[in-house]
């Protein structure tokens, strides 16, 4: 158990034992008895995992918000110009534009496939929303930690395309599904590399879970330096992943309006939009989590800081990379991730193997 | 920047130097200066960029010395500026220049064919209006302090000059001594005298020839022009009914 489950249950007792009390003070039978039943542990448990949840999709979506406009201000500097300029630093651009997207109309295409329509949007949010319990901040401040933490995530994540195709094809079409189709041909093919180098890292900790990875590179090295390959190979496949500008296919905006989601308006293309940078910010986490040490550092700040920190410094290099390479075509794409990530990743793999069975580690 | 000719290979695929390294090197030395100085771009409605000396704006007009001889309305690519009668307190009803700045381009023409210098350009450059009819400047609103280096002068060397071979010399704009002059045909006058009410300068007087009408037993007048004071507006030539008069180029 983390300290903030026990803190959160703690005030999860304190609000329904108030609660009760006030139930209680009614002199009523039948809402005494209701007073009682909410002071029971499974009410408890229920209660207070929920606030865990809400807190963490605060604090998670936040901290993506943060992403948006780490982005805009840098990419500014990489091409000599200033970023966003409303509010305090440019900071509230990305609540403006919120409140723009929310305003919007609600529009379904006449020929669209309605449900499918409206669901596959809804699969990529839950999905990307899902990832953000995945991903501990510190081994106090996590929701699950599971044995096989590492694998459901990327269980999660692989969710993805699948409902960008749904919406793509659903979306009746030509662009959309043109885009559906790259996503899905480019995720996957960029997805296999990304999980070899997982294998890797867990051939040499020897565990799945991101506590039991993190504390293995306290105790000894931070992965970066052995499995150096296999950091590269896992960058350019996260940069791939998360759609971003080297490898934005799917959402071609010189070619296919908006990829897979030009019939999306309103507030589902704006949560659409951040959540192409959640995504982002979670494969940041993992490759903070799985090569750089995740929360290790000198103790003179907190843990959390420590993780977040270098996951927008991992950020930073996703955005240089941005602002250096030019786009390149889906063969290119694909011929990038089956003939040159994968031999690498094997490569990688076959690293740790060695450095296993020599029991350097 | 410099812009490199060169052939991709197919050795250049493997190689990550040209593709990724070497624009990941360039685009963080950008970056460091940015970061380090300042942005290229800047902050426009707070910070404005300094504008040369003979920076050409909206056209303006000091109305003290604008005598009404429509030559800026004549001279405008875009038609731009109509002439239009206000009254001003000393002069009472005159025709002064208004103009569309909405139709504006900004070329200074109306000020170069100024021969008093009353049209001058200035360095104003935010024009936003909310209504298109907020852009017609009439020429009250069009008035702007005058300031030396406004006005837009030339010098020019005669054709003629330049043939015969001698000294050439050059002539400011506005030189009294050599422009254009109008020419009378005195056969299609009829003596109505409209060039001499029109002439904005007071140019034109109307003198008596000698002869008499023989219907009317009266002397003839017609116009006779000072070249001193005639600014070749051609208002005149445009007024006359009978088109006794056209203008002569000096060359």
């Amino acid at each position: 158990m983390s300290n903030l489950y026990i803190e959160l249950t703690n005030f999860t007792e304190w609000l329904l034992g108030l609660v009760a009390a006030l139930l209680d003070w009614t002199k009523l039978g039948f809402l005494s008895d209701f007073g009682d039943w909410l002071q029971t542990a499974p009410v408890v448990d229920f209660v207070s995992t929920l606030l865990v949840a809400v807190i963490f999709l605060i604090t998670a979506m936040m901290f993506g918000l943060c992403f948006i406009w780490q982005e805009r201000k840098t990419l500014g500097r990489f091409m000599d110009r200033r970023g966003t300029q409303v509010g305090f630093l440019g900071f509230f651009q990305n609540f403006a534009d919120g409140i723009k997207v929310i305003l919007k109309e609600h529009i379904v295409p006449k020929d669209s496939d309605h449900l499918l329509f409206e669901l596959a949007i809804f699969a990529y949010l839950a999905s990307t929303f899902m990832l953000f319990g995945c991903i501990p901040y510190s081994d106090n401040f996590y929701v699950i930690d599971v044995d096989l933490a590492v694998l459901l995530g990327i269980a999660i994540f692989a969710f993805g395309p699948f409902s960008i195709l749904i919406g793509g094809w659903s979306s009746n079409n030509k662009f959309t599904l043109i885009g559906g189709m790259r996503a899905a041909a480019q995720l996957i093919a960029l997805e296999i590399p990304l999980l070899l180098c997982i294998v890797s890292v867990a051939v040499l900790t020897g565990d799945l879970s991101f506590v039991g990875v993190v504390t293995w590179q306290e105790e000894n090295i931070w992965l970066i330096v052995p499995l150096c390959i296999g950091a590269l190979t896992f960058f350019i496949a996260a940069i791939g992943e998360s759609e971003r500008i080297p490898f934005d296919l799917p959402e071609a905006e010189a070619e296919l309006v908006e990829g897979w989601a030009t019939e999306y308006g309103d507030v589902r293309w704006g949560l659409q939009m951040a959540s192409d940078y959640f995504r982002a910010y979670i494969l940041c986490g993992l490759f903070t989590m799985l090569f750089l040490g995740g929360w290790a550092g000198p103790e003179f700040i907190w843990a959390e800081a420590w993780y977040l920190s270098k996951t927008f410094i991992v950020f930073f290099f996703f955005i240089w990379v941005r602002a250096a390479t030019v786009r390149i075509r889906t063969d290119q794409i694909l011929k990038l991730g089956w003939r040159r990530l994968l031999p690498l990743a094997v490569v990688n793999l076959l690293i740790a193997v060695a450095l296993k069975v020599a029991g350097v580690f | 920047m410099r812009i490199e000719e060169r052939r991709y290979t197919k050795a250049d695929h493997f190689r990550a130097t040209g593709y990724v390294l070497k624009t990941m090197k360039v685009t963080f030395k950008g970056a460091i200066r940015a970061t380090k100085n300042r942005p290229c771009t800047i902050l426009y409605p707070w910070e404005k960029l300094l504008y040369p000396d003979n920076f050409r704006g909206r056209p303006g007009i000091v109305l003290e010395r604008c005598i009404g001889c429509a030559r800026c309305a004549k001279e405008c690519p875009n038609q731009c500026i109509e002439m239009v009668t206000i009254e001003l307190p000393d002069k009472g009803k005159v025709k002064r220049p208004q103009v569309n700045l909405g139709r504006c381009m900004m070329c200074g023409n109306c000020a170069e064919a100024c021969p008093t210098n009353a049209m001058i350009v200035t360095p104003e450059f935010e024009l936003c209006s909310y209504s298109r009819g907020g852009l017609i400047f009439d020429p009250v609103k069009l008035q702007h302090p005058h300031k030396a280096g406004y006005e837009v002068n030339y010098s020019f060397a005669l054709l003629s000059e330049m043939n015969a071979g001698g000294e050439i010399k050059t002539y400011a704009k506005n030189d009294n001594s050599v422009h254009d002059t109008i020419v009378l045909d005195g056969a299609k006058c009829i003596s109505c005298s409209r060039c001499a009410k029109t002439c904005p300068t007071g140019a034109i007087e109307m003198v008596e020839t000698g002869e008499v009408n023989p219907k009317t037993k009266k002397p003839i007048k017609q116009p006779k022009f000072d070249n001193t004071k005639c600014v070749v507006c051609e208002q005149c030539v445009d007024v006359c009914p009978k088109s006794a008069l056209s203008v002569k180029e000096v060359l």
